[in-house]
C-alpha cells in the first residue's frame, strides 16, 4: 500500500467518524428534546392544577373564616349600636370588632342624628371608605327584595382586591333594620406568600423534573446508542475485511435481534468468502504445483537440447539433414516453454504473495543500458537517460519490467523505440514510446490483463501473454504503477512510475513477513 | 589444482542428473554423480572434487543440511541447484554456506559459466601481502591469518576479501562486488554479497555483530577499513 493511498484512507475514515458522531449526537439530542418536552408538559400541567386547587382551597378557607367572624362581630357589636350612633361610638365599636381573632380592619359607616355620615375606623391609616370598591358599597347598601334570599333585607358581600400590590379581602354588610354599614379589610398577604412559595416549589420541582428527564434521556440514548454504535463499528470492520467480527448478543430486545441478524449475516459471509478463497487457493496451488512439476522435466530437456544445439552448431555433420530442423524446433520450443513456465511461476508467486523485493542502490541509466545490451536491442532502442540517477529498487524486477515494456514496444510498435528517464520529486519516471500504429482504444484497458491478446488471429509466437501483467505486478510490488496511452504524435507510450526508494516497503515486508518466514523453515 | 576440474553433482532426479552430467561433461568437466545427500557426502570424502553442484530438494537429508555438513570440514565451492526460486530458499541456501545458486530449469551454459567463475576464485595471484589490524592477507600464498592463525576461507570468501583489500577505504557497491567476485552480469543477486560478507565477518572480525574491518556503507555497499 503506498503512502498517499493510506493517507487518503485515513482522511476518509476521520471524516466518517466525524459524520457518525454528528449523526449520533443528533439522535441523542432528539431523544433529550422529546423527553424534556414530555417532562415539561407533565410537570407544568400538574403544577398548574395543584397550584390552582391549593389557591382556591387556601383562599376560600381564610375567606370563610374571616367573613364568618365579621358577620358574627356585626351581629354582636354593630347591631347593638343605636341607629344613629356617634362618631366615638362607631370608632369604639370598630376597634372592638377589629380585635377579633381574625385580625381584620373594620370600617363602620352610619348617619348620626343630624343626618351627617359618620365613620368609625379601627385602623385609620390602612382602611378608609376609598379602599372599598364602589360596586361593593352599592351591593351592600342595596335593599334586597324580601322574597329573593331567605328574607333578609341586606346581604354580606365580599370582593378580593389588590391594593398597592397587596392582595386583600374586602367585605361589607349592613345591619338589618337601619344600623350602621360595616366593612372589613383583611390582608391576604400571608396566604399570597404561602401560595407564592408553593409556586416557587412547584417551579423548582418542574425544573428538577426537566433535569431528571434530560438525564434519563441521556441514559436511554446511551443504552440505545451504545449497541447501535457497536453495530456500526462491527459493520465497518466487516466491511474492511475482518470477517470474524461478531457482536455479543445480550437481552431479547430489537437491538439484540439486530445483533443476532448481523452475526448470522457475518457468519454466512465469512463462510462464503472462506469457501471462495479456498477454491481460489486450490486453483492457484494447482497452477503453482503444475508449473513446479513442469520444471523438473524441463531442466533435463533444456540441458539435453543444448547439447543437441551445440552439436548442430559445431557442424560436424553427424546429424541427418532431415533431423536438423526437428532438432532446431525442439530447441526453440523448449526455450519458449521455459519462458512460459518461468512466467507462470512468477505469476503464481505474485498471486500467493510470496514475491519479495531485493533492493539495491543502482544507477538507472546503467541498468537500462545493460538490459538493452543483454538482449541485443542496442540498435533498435534510443535511450535518453543521464547517468547518475540513482534509485533504491530491485534491479532484477526493474529488468523484468523494462524487458517486457521494451520487448512489447519492439514487437508491436516497431523501432525506433525511445526510452526516456526523468525524476519527478520522489518518483522515477521511465517512458517507453514506440513508433507503431498505437493501441486501439478498446484494447487499451486490457493491455495488462493476463493472456489478453489484441486479436485472435495474432500469430502465437508473440510471447506468453503474461509479460505486461508481470511487468505491472513488478511495478506494484515496488509501490509503483504502469500506464499505457497513445501518444498524440503516434505510437504507444508506456509510462512506468516507481518510488526512488523502495526500501521502506522491504522493511515493512520484513516486519510483516517474519512469522511466515519462521514457519516456512 | 587439477587441469580438468572435477565436479560432484548431487541430484535425485534421474533425468536431470543424466542430462546435466551429459551437458557438463561436454563442457569439459569431470563429473561424479550421487542421487542422495548421504551418497554425496561419501563420494566427497572419497573423490575430493573441486566443486559441488547440489540440488536442494533431496530425499533424506536435504541440500541445505548437506551444505551445512560440508562446511563443517571443507571450504570447497558449492553451487546450489534449486527448483524453487522462492526467495526464502535462496536466503536459507546462502546462509547454510553456498557460494552461488542456479535456478532450474538451468541452461547448461549458465551453470558452466558459474562453475568456471567459482573455480577461478581459487586461482593464485602474483602479489604481495597486506595487513589489516590483526588480519594478514597473503596474496601470493592465498592465505589469510588472524593473530598468526590460518583462517579457513572458501574461495569466494577469500576472493571477496581480496577485492575489498585491493581498495582499502573505498566503498564497493554490491553490484561491483557481484561482477568482481561472482562474475555475474548486471542482474546478480545482491543477497549473495550480503550472505558472503556475513560469513566472512564471522571468521575475520573480533566481534562479528559490530564489525571494525568490513564496514557496511549504508545505501552503497561495503568497505574494508584498517582499524585505527
Amino acid at each position: 500500500m503506498t503512502d498517499p493511498q493510506g493517507g487518503r484512507r485515513g482522511l476518509s475514515a476521520a471524516r466518517r467518524t466525524v459524520q457518525s458522531r454528528i449523526r449520533f449526537t443528533s439522535l441523542r439530542l432528539r431523544l433529550v428534546v422529546v423527553f424534556g418536552l414530555v417532562a415539561l408538559t407533565a410537570a407544568v400541567s400538574a403544577s398548574a392544577i395543584a397550584y390552582w386547587l391549593n389557591r382556591e382551597a387556601v383562599l376560600t378557607r381564610t375567606q370563610d373564616a374571616v367573613l364568618r367572624d365579621f358577620q358574627q362581630e356585626m351581629q354582636n357589636r354593630a347591631s347593638s349600636l343605636p341607629v344613629h350612633p356617634t362618631q366615638d361610638e362607631l370608632q369604639h365599636t370598630a376597634g372592638q370588632m377589629a380585635n377579633s381573632s381574625q385580625r381584620f380592619s373594620v370600617l363602620l359607616v352610619a348617619t348620626d342624628e343630624q343626618g351627617r355620615t359618620v365613620v368609625g375606623n379601627s385602623d385609620l391609616d390602612t382602611f378608609t371608605l376609598e379602599d372599598v370598591p364602589k360596586s361593593l358599597q352599592k351591593a351592600v347598601n342595596k335593599q334586597q327584595t324580601a322574597s329573593s334570599a331567605g328574607g333578609h333585607a341586606y346581604h354580606l358581600y365580599w370582593q378580593r382586591i389588590v391594593d398597592g400590590g397587596k392582595p386583600s379581602l374586602v367585605g361589607g354588610a349592613k345591619v338589618i333594620g337601619g344600623g350602621p354599614t360595616g366593612y372589613m379589610l383583611k390582608s391576604l398577604e400571608p396566604e399570597a406568600k404561602d401560595l407564592n412559595s408553593l409556586a416557587w416549589s412547584l417551579g423548582i420541582a418542574t425544573g428538577l423534573a426537566l433535569i431528571g428527564s434530560a438525564l434519563l434521556a441521556q441514559a436511554a440514548a446511551t443504552t440505545v446508542l451504545k449497541p447501535v454504535h457497536r453495530l456500526g463499528i462491527a459493520a465497518r470492520r466487516l466491511g474492511e475485511g475482518q470477517l470474524d467480527t461478531r457482536l455479543r448478543v445480550s437481552g431479547t430486545d430489537e437491538l439484540a435481534e439486530l445483533s443476532r441478524t448481523f452475526n448470522s449475516a457475518a457468519e454466512s459471509l465469512e463462510k462464503k468468502v472462506a469457501d471462495m478463497s479456498s477454491r481460489e487457493e486450490a486453483s492457484r496451488r494447482f497452477v503453482a504445483d503444475m508449473s513446479h512439476e513442469l520444471r523438473t522435466p524441463l531442466t533435463a530437456i533444456t540441458a539435453v537440447t543444448e547439447v543437441l544445439e551445440e552439436e548442430l552448431d559445431a557442424g560436424t555433420g553427424g546429424l541427418d539433414p532431415m533431423i536438423e530442423p526437428a532438432v532446431r524446433l525442439v530447441v526453440s520450443e523448449t526455450r519458449r516453454l521455459n519462458d512460459l513456465v518461468e512466467n507462470l511461476m512468477e505469476v503464481t508467486r505474485f498471486d500467493a504473495g510470496t514475491a519479495r523485493l531485493v533492493v539495491d542502490y543502482v544507477d538507472i541509466a546503467d541498468q537500462i543500458t545493460a538490459c538493452i545490451d543483454a538482449r541485443a536491442w542496442l540498435d533498435a532502442v534510443e535511450l535518453n537517460a543521464e547517468r547518475g540517477i540513482m534509485a533504491r529498487l530491485d534491479p532484477r524486477r526493474l529488468d523484468v519490467i523494462l524487458a517486457n515494456l521494451i520487448g512489447n514496444a519492439l514487437k508491436h510498435g516497431g523501432s525506433p523505440v525511445r526510452v526516456a528517464v526523468r525524476e519527478e520529486g520522489e518518483e522515477l519516471v521511465i517512458e517507453v514510446r514506440d513508433h507503431g500504429p498505437g493501441i486501439p482504444e478498446d484494447v487499451l484497458p486490457h493491455v495488462f490483463d493476463r493472456f489478453y491478446k489484441a486479436s485472435a488471429s495474432r500469430p502465437r509466437s508473440e510471447g506468453s501473454g503474461l509479460g505486461l501483467s508481470i511487468a505491472m505486478e513488478n511495478a506494484h510490488i515496488h509501490g509503483g504503477e504502469i500506464t499505457a496511452a497513445n501518444s498524440p504524435e503516434g505510437g504507444a507510450v508506456f509510462t512506468l512510475r516507481l518510488p526512488r526508494d523502495a526500501s521502506p516497503l522491504v522493511e515493512e515486508e520484513k516486519r510483516n513477513g517474519n512469522g511466515t518466514k519462521g514457519n516456512a523453515r | 589444482m587439477a587441469p580438468v576440474p572435477s565436479l560432484l553433482l548431487i541430484e535425485d532426479d534421474d533425468a536431470i542428473r543424466t542430462a546435466l552430467e551429459l551437458s557438463l561433461t561436454r563442457q569439459g568437466h569431470r563429473v561424479a554423480t550421487a542421487a542422495t545427500g548421504e551418497d554425496g557426502l561419501k563420494l566427497l570424502r572419497e573423490q575430493r572434487p573441486d566443486l559441488i553442484v547440489l540440488d536442494v530438494m533431496l530425499p533424506g537429508i536435504d541440500g541445505f543440511e548437506v551444505c551445512r555438513r560440508i562446511r563443517r570440514t571443507d571450504q570447497l565451492p558449492i553451487i546450489l541447484l534449486t527448483a524453487r526460486s522462492d526467495d526464502i530458499d535462496v536466503v536459507v541456501g546462502l546462509e547454510s554456506g553456498a557460494d552461488d545458486y542456479v535456478v532450474k530449469p538451468v541452461q547448461g551454459r549458465v551453470l558452466d559459466a558459474r562453475i568456471r567463475a567459482v573455480l577461478r576464485r581459487g586461482e593464485r595471484e602474483s602479489s604481495d601481502s597486506a595487513t589489516f589490524g590483526n588480519v594478514v592477507i597473503d596474496r601470493s600464498a592465498m592465505t589469510v591469518t588472524k593473530n598468526g592463525e590460518d583462517l579457513q576461507l572458501t574461495p569466494t570468501e577469500l576472493r571477496l576479501l581480496l577485492e575489498l583489500s585491493r581498495r582499502p577505504g573505498q566503498a564497493l557497491s554490491r553490484q561491483q562486488l557481484l561482477r568482481l567476485v561472482w562474475e555475474h552480469d548486471y542482474l546478480g543477486d545482491s543477497r549473495l554479497v550480503d550472505a558472503c560478507v556475513q560469513r566472512l565477518r564471522a571468521k575475520v572480525e573480533d566481534v562479528p555483530s559490530s564489525p571494525t574491518l568490513i564496514r557496511t556503507v549504508r545505501g552503497v555497499g561495503y568497505r574494508l577499513d584498517a582499524p585505527q
